[in-house]
């Protein structure tokens, strides 16, 4: 194999690799597909083509694989998305271990392609992009390369070294040609189909189950991945949210765990309303993104209202039902990767007058305990209240006890038997979890009615909404006060409500959200009216800071002449381009003529000086009786009077003396292949 | 082939003229044998209107070429032998008193023969020499203030030994750039020699020539010749391999004006032999060396016969790299 022919096999399955990744990072393929391209790109970049023999066979791999990928689409465990792009690569990995010939080559491009548009359907993020890009320049040095190996003879070097550098600068021209082109030409959004979710960064990462379970280690305390967006109107404008974000609550405790009492509440509707709201409630437009990973709608404390459910799905956006349960949670009615919805909840300081709605049941169910309780939670609560009987007032008293006398710590190892009794009298230190039930259960020894709640604590603003992280996910104790409905306490030291995660991983998500939002703005939800923005933002004259009043300059921003200025050098440097392209000579048409001829002459392989011009040739073969010159004598003749005699080709008369040679090519070829078969015996 | 000189129309095609052409190439054949790519350059140089020069050593049939020609084409023919004491006036011709009328009167020199053989041209003093310039280059002579006009079609075919230079006086270049052509014969092939001895014995090598053509057909040739179409790009080609020439490291002084209108007459007589009417580039090339290779001045110091070989090899180089029009 010639050197080059190597380095272009490599440049094309890496490309091919690098359109199987930019479906991969959406994390939907199924992981066998994964492993077995991984494999096959592998073994193909080692330069084994185990497929090299025996084609039909193998094909019938791929058969099995799309038996087993359509019945996984049957039963609804797979996206036919997802299937179809699982096919597309291991299409591509049957043909990277197929023999290279140039069949295959196409094949493999091909395949990039598909693999590259399934990318798009799978997910619109950054790495995608990246993936994409890498894509193209790989596969266009891939294919350059191959044009340059078939026009060197064989047994020659292809001249790698001096090739790659002129395709390097092409593609590099190419690249930043399209970004121009993307920038600067009206084009359709690629995402028609309302705003995608994708995974990113592997699988979800929080969400809500039906019981929370004390012990076991916080790791979620220190996820910096965002969960939910969320804008609020109106807007408080802090840097961070002092707010909780509520899931769901739980009414039981069995010694272990909490649950509630479950259920559906309602039938399936657009709208939940939870409970009246008044003058003054806060909106929130909610994003949940991927890593949530739940179904659970939050809002924050304490909701009224949820609606306009929309899932964002790989196939488009449609709007969903959602469902109430118990515990105050609301579902919705799908599952998904993302969602989108409204929120309305009312303002802080308690839920109105929700005591009298609660059914007797569930007020009986706020004051249970758990059968075998440690006697010491009622001596010690009893023992910290002093008698203290006002709800709010001994729930915030209890709260300061656990605080001052407890450590927040994540990193709790190995079950116990009593985690509340562990976590109140022997390890004295726990999570957000233990202090939550702590004090909820403290406050019902007292009879108290209070229940745990979970959902989120925190919100950090970015451009002008508010992310909630993992990380934030958060417990603590909502406690009954007659007149005024739940009151949310929280037992946790107030540093270790938000998220626990290092500050330097969450500077790095943040960085990366921040290029994944600028990407989705700048790229995946790019449009027409996003460039007119451009435009129109470039010569909008500048505000002047701190005196809104100063009349706006009448000169165009600096910003507008730098743009003009460069759009002036473009339009020059194409106007020299182009005038030089319009004054190039064009070829004549006998030119082209005479180009189609020597091709001909050089399939009759017929031996010819380096310049020799084709009246030399036609002169010499003459001279020589050449079985060719007949046929050739009046094709150069016409060719010269329609070149330099002004006499130019009538119409289709090219095309007939081609005609012509060509079959006085094939019948000299046919003659001479019957000269070599006829037997030399007959001579002799 | 014994008719006398045809009358031939006014215009004759490309077709007929290549078969003129062809007629008076094929009895210098039989002159001078062994040599079709020399008469042929003879017959295109003459056809063009131009002067040769035959550079060789003697005995290879200079003479004989320059004979023939007069014979097959019907011209009148003069042998001029240059010598170092040839003066002007033995070429040109000079007033004669005429005792009768008491007047001067001119009498025609050897020039005044439509072909002129100036044997061993370079043996005459430069000044001799000079007195052929005007004749050549205008076809007419001027004497003592008259103006004398040579016979149509006016030819000069002169000869120089390139090998004994000594006693000469070397061609100035002015001289050198009028003649349209240089060539040499050389020596024939054995086979010809061999041939030469067997049939022609003792007999004079004219014998078999015939007249086959005359002036007038000489004369309808050249003018059909002239207008001949010469294509824009052909003619930028020429000017091209001119500024090569003039470009070139190894040429101090390139190709002139003259000689490139040279190069386009010799091109133009050239497409004749493939009966068209309408220059090619290969019609250049095939005549570039011949009506260039004396023309150019190297910058090395070698002379005669190599200094003509390496100007030969050094055009084919320019030939090669300056692109021909397709």
């Amino acid at each position: 194999m010639r050197p080059g022919t190597r380095l272009r096999l490599v440049l094309r399955d890496l490309g091919s690799g690098s359109a199987f990744a930019s479906m991969a990072v959406s994390g939907q393929l199924p992981t066998w597909t994964l492993a077995l391209y991984g494999v096959a790109l592998v073994c193909a970049l080692a330069g084994r083509r185990l497929f090299a023999t025996r084609a039909k066979l193998t094909a019938l791999l791929l058969l099995a694989v799309a038996g087993v990928l359509g019945m996984n689409v049957l039963a609804g465990s797979v996206n036919l998305v997802v299937a179809a792009c699982a096919f597309a690569g291991l299409i591509a990995a049957h043909r990277l271990l197929s023999a290279p010939d140039p069949a295959t080559d196409g094949q493999v491009q091909l395949s990039g392609l598909l693999m590259v548009a399934g990318g798009a359907a799978l997910s619109g993020e950054i790495i995608y992009g990246l993936f994409l890009v890498a894509f193209g320049v790989l596969s266009s040095l891939s294919l350059a390369l191959g044009v340059v190996e078939a026009a060197v003879p064989e047994g020659e070097p292809v001249p790698v070294r001096q090739v790659m550098r002129p395709l390097a600068v092409g593609v590099g021209f190419a690249v930043a040609g399209a970004v121009a082109f993307f920038i600067l030409f009206p084009r359709l959004n690629w995402n028609m189909m309302g705003p995608r979710v994708s995974p990113g960064l592997g699988a979800a990462t929080t969400g809500f189950s039906n019981t929370v379970r004390l012990g076991g280690a916080g790791t979620i305390k220190g996820n910096p991945r965002i969960v939910l967006r969320a804008s609020l109107s109106p807007d408080p404008g802090n840097a961070l949210l002092d707010a909780y974000w509520v899931g769901r609550t739980y009414d039981i405790f069995d010694g272990q765990e909490w649950t509630s009492v479950s259920g559906v509440r309602s039938a399936s509707q657009r709208v939940v309303t939870l409970r009246p709201g008044g003058e003054s409630l806060v909106h929130q437009r909610v994003e949940l993104l991927p890593a949530y990973g739940g179904r659970t709608l939050v809002a924050l404390e304490t909701p009224s209202k949820l609606g306009n459910a929309v899932a964002n799905t790989p196939m488009g956006s449609r709007r969903v039902a959602l469902q109430e349960l118990g515990g105050g949670e609301v579902r919705f009615q799908e599952p998904s990767l993302g969602y989108t919805y409204e929120a309305y909840s009312l303002p802080p300081g308690g839920s109105g007058h929700e005591f009298r709605d609660l059914p007797s049941d569930e007020q009986d169910a706020l004051l249970t305990l758990p059968e075998g309780l440690d006697v010491r939670v009622g001596q010690t609560a009893a023992r910290v209240l002093n008698g203290e009987r006002e709800p709010l007032a001994a729930a915030r008293k209890l709260a300061d006890w656990l605080q001052q006398g407890h450590a927040y710590t994540l990193e709790l190892s190995g079950d116990v038997a009593d985690p509340l009794a562990d976590f109140l009298f022997e390890r004295k230190a726990g999570h957000c979890e233990h202090f939550a039930t702590a004090l909820t259960l403290m406050l019902r020894t007292q009879g108290i009615r209070a229940r745990l709640a979970t959902g989120f604590f925190g919100g950090e603003r970015v451009d002008g909404s508010y992310i909630v992280r993992a990380g934030d996910a958060h417990a603590w104790t909502h406690v009954l006060v007659p007149g005024r409905g739940f009151v949310t306490v929280d037992a946790t030291p107030p540093a270790h409500r938000a998220s626990q995660s290092s500050q330097v991983l969450q500077q790095l998500l943040s960085f990366y959200e921040a290029l994944e939002a600028r990407w989705r703005s700048a790229i995946v939800d790019y449009s027409f009216r996003d460039q007119m923005d451009v435009a129109r933002s470039l010569v909008r004259p500048p505000r002047k800071r701190g005196d809104p009043d100063a009349p706006p300059s009448r000169m165009p921003p600096l910003r507008a002449w730098g743009a003009a200025l460069l759009a002036g050098l473009g339009a020059y440097a194409a106007w020299r381009l182009l005038s030089r392209f319009l004054e190039r000579e064009r070829p004549h048409e006998a030119t082209r003529f005479v180009d189609a001829v020597e091709a001909q002459l050089a399939s009759a392989r017929i031996d010819r000086r380096e310049d020799e011009s084709l009246e030399e040739l036609d002169a010499r073969l003459t001279r020589e009786h050449h079985p060719l010159s007949p046929a050739l004598v009046p094709v150069t003749r016409r060719y010269l009077e329609a070149r330099f005699g002004g006499r130019p080709l009538r119409q289709g008369e090219a095309e007939q003396l081609l005609g012509t040679l060509k079959r006085a090519i094939a019948a000299e070829a046919r003659r001479t292949a019957a000269e070599s078969r006829e037997p030399r015996a007959r001579a002799s | 082939m014994n008719q006398p000189a045809r009358v031939l129309s006014p215009v004759p095609s490309p077709a007929s003229a290549r078969s003129a052409m062809e007629r008076i190439a094929t009895q210098l054949g039989r002159a001078v044998q062994g040599k079709e790519t020399q008469t042929q350059l003879v017959v295109t140089c003459l056809v063009a209107g131009g002067h040769v020069l035959l550079e060789d050593v003697p005995g290879v049939g200079k003479t004989t070429l320059a004979e023939a020609l007069a014979r097959t084409c019907g011209l009148s023919f003069a042998r001029v032998q240059f010598t170092a004491d040839l003066m002007p006036a033995d070429i040109l011709g000079a007033q004669v008193f005429h005792a009768q009328s008491a007047t001067f009167q001119f009498r025609p020199g050897p020039l005044f023969r439509q072909l002129v053989l100036a044997d061993e041209l370079n043996r005459a003093p430069p000044r001799t020499q000079s007195a052929l310039l005007e004749a050549m280059a205008q076809g007419q002579v001027s004497l003592d203030g008259s103006t004398h006009a040579l016979p149509a079609p006016f030819t000069v075919v002169a000869t120089q030994n390139p090998v004994d230079l000594s006693g000469t006086y070397p061609l100035p270049d002015s001289q050198l750039d009028r003649f349209m052509v240089r060539m040499s014969l050389g020596h024939p092939a054995p086979e010809v020699e061999a041939r030469l001895l067997a049939t022609r014995g003792g007999s004079p090598p004219l014998e078999g020539v015939e007249t086959v053509s005359g002036p007038e057909e000489v004369a309808s040739l050249r003018s059909l010749a002239s207008e001949l179409k010469l294509d824009a790009t052909v003619s930028e080609y020429v000017v091209r391999l001119a500024t090569a020439t003039r470009q070139h490291g190894d040429i101090e002084r390139g190709a002139s004006t003259r000689a490139v209108l040279a190069l386009g007459a010799a091109s133009r007589a050239q497409a004749l032999w493939e009966a068209r009417d309408f220059v090619t580039p290969g019609d250049v090339r095939a005549v570039l060396v011949p009506c260039w290779a004396h023309r150019v001045l190297l910058r090395s110091a070698v002379q005669g016969v190599t200094a003509r070989d390496e100007a030969a090899h050094l055009l084919e180089e320019i030939s090669r790299k300056v692109p021909a029009p397709r």
